[in-house]
């Protein structure tokens, strides 16, 4: 294969190199300047990493999709990249509307409610609860910086690395093999569960008939993990040093 | 008519996405709730492809999977967020550098080389009410307070 | 008789594992009783089996018997059926050996009696009981003490196997095995550093002679295809039935007649030249380092560190005579080689005189007994050096004799450190005649005896061997004489002589060259007899003549030792009285000894010119001793001083030479010269001679340092030599040894220890607890497993 007269290799090369030293320049480190700079990369190589991917087909699933796709990864981005915590959270509970999106888009009604239910309805409020107890004020200087140059750079590309992977091996399938996936795929289209009609219905008939043991055990380890959280917060007696920063006093001010 | 593979594709290259940004705000970020968030953006990454796989393949499959994942994502964070708060007590700071006491004998601690002064445009944040103990009124920061932003 | 041969060594050994399991807890200071009792039975059985002996084999001076030889087997230690192939021999040597073929290799323990043996058995049994019995007074009360009983049964345990075994492996065994006791006991205070040290140079410097005892052990193994010393048809089991015995029957072929035995002594067949030269000075080297002899002597002296008794029993009357006996033994190989007879006879007198005058000026009291022992034992050499029955028999009954006496000495000595706090040196105390009298004239009778004055033991001995001499030096005057006394013997002697081809010879000598040489041994025999007679003497004047003087160590209670010492004394010095006087007059010695030895039978009797000569010698040398140092000690001091070369320092002493022109002659020239105005000219000429004096001065200093009184003093530097020659390059090569060891072995060794852990301090740095460096780790290698997975690596 020739690495660079193939224009999709190039992009790709491309997308990844724009997407980790955009991710890089977005992460904290203590100042704000390249904050643009990597805000464009990062959205150059969004693009070009969208462009790298095969057209689904029909209009109006695939605006949807655009839409979701970047609404996701730019909330993604920003969850990472914001210096509050409190900010994170709720950049986090945007990729959570718009990963819920994508569920209805792939035919999952109910995960994408439940998503938005379970996580950003209560495990992101959980999240602020905490943020609150424990950090109710402004930016700690750990929230300023991160781990350094270097192994921010690294963490960034091995994260960007691991996209490019997958797109290099997406794009590069055997034509012929997509094609019949294709044609047995839309064999599947007409008569599959999914899609069909009575979806609650068949999704809770799935659930407590198959995997009708995993729900007990599930819900066992929900108990289990409701008394161990209360176990291990009842432990600490000495509220000292929480109480000291609660109070504007902890041992980062001081 | 969708193409169903370049479905797939596209479902799994964000899935990817989501995957690897998770995976960088976990090893950047110092915050510990943060890196918790983005561990749990990295559920969100499996779940996507997995539904995504779920309706190539056109079964319940993936969708189960995501439920309990949903379901072992909620557990997990119960006993994050607890944990968190613990650790929270000892040291009086979210820092996960400051936990560092499994490093080798004999290696020297990590410190921060320089902590760089937040330059006064930045010191806009968002703050929260303390929960469960009484707000203190700082007499200086009473009027600064009332133009700050609440979120 | 077989019961008997095993109980005189099993009592010792059953009384030496009693002492060492029951000694430190339950028999405590009644440590002595196992080890008195066994001795004293192992000697009622050594004196009934020498009694069977002599029943067996009659003692008739004169008349040709065969020599009476008992050996029974234990059991076998080691039997390899067809371990060896024996080809046949040439027809040089090859008498009695038959055709080559398959051989067993088989070494039994056996033991043996005959009359060199039985002789052997009842001196050390005896000297080593009485010995014993001293120690329990002399020990008492030593932390050590039942160690010391464990230790002294060990020994006589070991020293009867060796002179009881019949083969040479055994002998070697049992020849270590003294040693070990040696050294346990030399270094028996082993928190005393010289002790230790002693023992050490004990062990090592034996380690030498026995190195060369093993090569001759084994040039006789593949010469002679066989180490026993008797024909395996000899042999009888010890007990059970006669088919243990029968084992070498049943394998078929016939083993080569022993080393020793009858039939091969009957057949004169043993290697002479180069090779029995060879065997003869390799089991002369090994004789050399027990029996304390010339390159090897150095060692004696200080195993004086050892306890009294031990120096007594071990270094003076029993192990140390091992030398003499092992040659004895091996006489027939001796006889093979004129060239090793000429070798031991030199090195023994050597010896003889070399350490004869280093005894003359050491004060240590023990010291001198032990230099007089090596001496001693260089006479035995000298004896055995002749290889004539007469010389042969004479070595062995010196031996006898000497055993009696010097261990007698010893105990005398060991009686006097007893009384004085163990204090040794002869000038911090004298005139001890009237504080101890039980041990002074014991001590007397054991000087009279070394010294030789007529009829005590001593005499008669040392008066045979030097006879013998004089006949090896001289035979034709003696073959006149023997024709002159008792013509009826030169029969039987020419016959022997002409049985017996005339050994080859090796050393370029003649028998003219030969003649001489044993003549100057007898004048230095003569000599070393003088010398004997003054040390001895000066010992004893010094130590029991003279003001009374007791060094403060002894405290208050310098008093004669109790009974279970002086009995002892008394017992010894009877023997030193008359044992020889016994054997001389029923002249049993000798006969009783010659049927064991290839020689024909030979009338004994008494070189009446060289007895008188040497009696003369002897009470001259008392009488010189007597004259030193009973008399005005301002004569030794102005004899020591002459023998110092004093004089010569004085002359390397620039002061005394400035001082010279005060005299009378030199101030005058000096005054005339001056007077007619050259006094320049004599200052000058005065400085030249200062200058010449000062040049000679270094080679005369030289001559100081090596004066006979140093020489003598210092031992003749031997320690000094040994320790430049053979101590410091060892140490030096062992210095090198080490650096290389420590820094080179251990230094690739440490650093292959050193690599892991330096890779591990850099993978170390990656270990700094922080969560995320972890997962980044993680994170990195999970893509690259999935980049060789993309990349098509690893299927």
């Amino acid at each position: 294969m020739n690495w660079f007269g193939d224009v999709k290799t190039v992009c790709l090369l491309a997308a990844i190199v724009t997407g980790a030293l955009g991710i890089w320049l977005l992460l904290p480190r203590g100042n704000r300047r390249g904050q643009i700079a990597g805000t464009l990369l990062a959205a150059v190589s969004l693009g070009l990493l969208m462009s790298l991917l095969p057209m689904m087909g029909a209009w109006v699933s695939q605006v949807l999709f655009w839409i979701l796709a970047i609404a996701t990864a730019v909330a993604a981005v920003a969850t990472i990249s914001m210096r509050s915590p409190v900010y994170s959270a709720i950049w986090f509970g945007l990729t959570l509307l718009t990963t819920a999106g994508l569920f209805l888009l792939q035919g999952a009604q109910f995960l994408g409610v439940a998503t938005i239910v379970v996580y950003a309805g209560a495990i992101l409020v959980t999240f602020l609860f905490v943020l609150m107890l424990a950090q109710p004020q402004g930016h700690e200087y750990y929230d300023r910086i991160s781990w350094g140059t270097l192994p921010t750079a690294f963490a960034a590309l091995a994260g960007v690395l691991i996209v490019g992977g997958l797109t290099y091996m997406l794009t590069n399938l055997d034509a012929t093999a997509v094609n019949e996936s294709i044609a047995s795929a839309a064999v599947h289209q007409g008569d599959g569960e999914i899609f069909a009609d009575q979806h609650m219905a068949k999704l809770g008939g799935e659930l407590f008939s198959r995997h009708l043991i995993s729900v007990e055990v599930a819900g066992t380890l929900l108990l289990v993990a409701l008394v161990g959280a209360v176990a291990i917060v009842i432990q600490g007696k000495e509220p000292r040093a929480s109480t000291a920063a609660l109070r504007g006093g902890g041992p980062s001010d001081a | 008519m969708l193409n169903e593979v370049a479905v797939l594709q596209n479902y799994l290259v964000i899935g990817a996405v989501l995957f690897a940004v998770g995976l960088i705000g976990f090893i950047v970020r110092r915050n510990m709730i943060v890196m918790f968030l983005c561990a749990e953006m990295m559920l969100q990454g499996v779940s996507v492809t997995l539904v995504a796989f779920g309706r190539y393949h056109n079964n319940w499959g993936g969708q189960m999977l995501v439920l309990f994942i949903i379901t072992v994502a909620a557990c997990e964070a119960g006993i994050a967020l607890a944990l968190i708060l613990m650790l929270f007590k000892k040291s009086g700071k979210l820092d996960i550098a400051f936990w560092q006491d499994m490093r080798e004998a004999g290696q020297p601690p990590f410190v921060d080389r320089a902590i760089p002064e937040e330059r006064a445009e930045e010191r806009v944040w968002p703050r929260l009410t303390p929960a469960g103990i009484e707000p203190q009124v700082d007499e200086v920061e009473k009027e600064e307070r009332l133009h700050r932003s609440r979120v | 008789m077989s019961t008997l041969l095993m109980l005189i060594p099993g009592l010792p050994l059953a009384a030496a594992i009693v002492t060492a399991v029951f000694g430190p807890r339950v028999l405590r200071s009644q440590s002595h009783w196992p080890t008195v009792l066994a001795l004293i039975g192992s000697f009622a059985c050594s004196a009934a089996l020498l009694y069977q002996i002599s029943r067996q084999q009659p003692v008739e001076p004169g008349v040709e018997t065969k020599g009476f030889e008992y050996v029974c087997r234990i059991w076998t230690w080691a039997n390899i059926a067809g371990a060896y192939d024996q080809p046949p021999q040439p027809g040089e040597t090859p008498q009695s050996v038959v055709a080559g073929g398959r051989r067993d290799f088989r070494i039994d323990v056996t033991l043996r009696a005959d009359a060199l043996t039985g002789i052997m058995l009842a001196m050390v049994t005896f000297v080593s009981s009485l010995v014993a019995i001293f120690a329990v007074g002399y020990m008492h009360g030593d932390r050590g003490y039942w160690r010391f009983f464990s230790y002294i049964s060990l020994f006589v345990f070991s020293m009867t196997m060796l002179v009881s075994v019949s083969n040479f492996v055994l002998l070697y065994v049992f020849w270590e095995a003294v040693g070990v006791c040696s050294y346990l006991l030399i270094g028996f205070w082993y928190h005393k550093p010289e002790a230790a040290a002693a023992g050490k140079k004990a062990f090592l410097v034996n380690r030498v002679g026995d190195f060369g005892f093993a090569l001759a052990l084994f040039l006789i193994w593949t010469n002679y295809y066989t180490l026993n010393f008797h024909d395996e048809s000899s042999v009888k089991p010890a007990f059970g039935s006669a088919a243990v015995a029968s084992g070498a029957a049943e394998s078929g072929n016939t083993p080569p007649p022993g080393v020793l035995s009858p039939s091969r002594i009957e057949a004169n067949d043993y290697y002479g030249g180069a090779l029995g030269l060879a065997i003869c000075l390799l089991l002369l080297l090994g004789a050399c380092g027990k029996s304390a002899q010339f390159p090897l002597h150095v060692w004696l002296p200080d195993a004086m560190e050892g306890p009294t008794p031990v120096s007594a029993l071990i270094h003076a009357a029993t192990m140390v005579t091992a030398g003499v006996y092992m040659v004895t033994r091996c006489t027939p190989l001796f006889l093979a080689s004129p060239d090793a007879q000429l070798v031991v006879a030199v090195i023994g007198g050597f010896t003889a005189l070399l350490a004869g005058l280093i005894a003359l000026t050491q004060y240590d009291l023990k010291r001198v007994l032990a230099y007089s022992t090596i001496s001693q034992l260089g006479y035995m050499f000298l004896g055995l050096g002749t290889c004539t029955l007469a010389g042969i028999t004479a070595g062995m009954f010196h031996l006898f004799t000497h055993a009696f006496f010097k261990a007698l000495l010893f105990l005398g000595a060991g009686s006097v450190m007893h009384a004085m706090g163990h204090v040794i040196d002869m000038r911090r105390f004298s005139g001890l005649r009237k504080i101890m009298p039980v041990t002074h004239f014991t001590f007397l009778a054991g000087c009279l005896a070394l010294a030789g004055v007529f009829p005590l033991s001593g005499f008669w001995s040392k008066d045979a061997i030097v006879a013998a001499v004089h006949e090896k030096a001289y035979p034709a005057a003696h073959e006149s004489m023997a024709g002159a006394h008792a013509p009826a013997n030169e029969e039987s002697d020419d016959a022997a002589s002409h049985a017996r081809p005339t050994p080859e010879t090796v050393l370029p000598l003649t028998d003219d060259q030969r003649a001489t040489i044993y003549g100057c041994l007898f004048y230095a025999a003569l000599f070393t007899a003088f010398l004997t007679a003054v040390y001895t003497f000066r010992a004893f004047f010094m130590t029991f003549y003279g003001p009374e003087r007791v060094p403060h160590e002894a405290g208050h209670h310098a008093h004669e030792s109790p009974q279970v010492m002086c009995v002892p004394l008394a017992v010894l010095a009877a023997g030193a009285i008359f044992v020889g006087l016994y054997f001389e007059f029923t002249g049993s010695f000798a006969g009783f000894l010659q049927p064991l030895l290839p020689f024909a039978p030979h009338a004994h009797e008494i070189n009446l010119p060289i007895a008188v000569t040497s009696t003369l010698i002897a009470v001259s040398g008392i009488g010189l001793a007597g004259h030193l140092y009973l008399g005005d000690a301002r004569e030794v001091q102005w004899l020591t001083s002459l023998l110092r070369f004093d004089w010569m320092a004085r002359l390397a002493d620039a002061g005394w030479v400035a001082r010279l022109k005060q005299l009378g002659p030199v101030a005058a020239v000096n005054r005339a010269a001056r007077a007619v105005g050259l006094g320049l000219l004599a200052t000058l000429v005065g400085y030249v001679l200062l200058l010449v004096v000062l040049i000679l001065a270094a080679p005369l200093l030289i001559c100081h340092y090596f004066s006979p009184y140093r020489l003598s003093y210092h031992k003749f530097f031997f320690d000094e030599i040994y320790g430049a020659l053979v101590v410091w390059p060892l140490r030096a090569l062992a210095a090198v040894s080490f650096w290389f060891d420590r820094w080179i072995v251990d230094g690739l060794v440490n650093f292959c220890g050193r690599v892991p852990p330096a890779v591990g301090t850099l993978m170390r740095s990656l270990q700094m607890g922080l969560v995320q460096f972890y997962a980044l780790a993680m994170v990195l290698g999970v893509l690259i497993l999935i980049a060789a997975r993309m990349f098509g690596l690893g299927g």
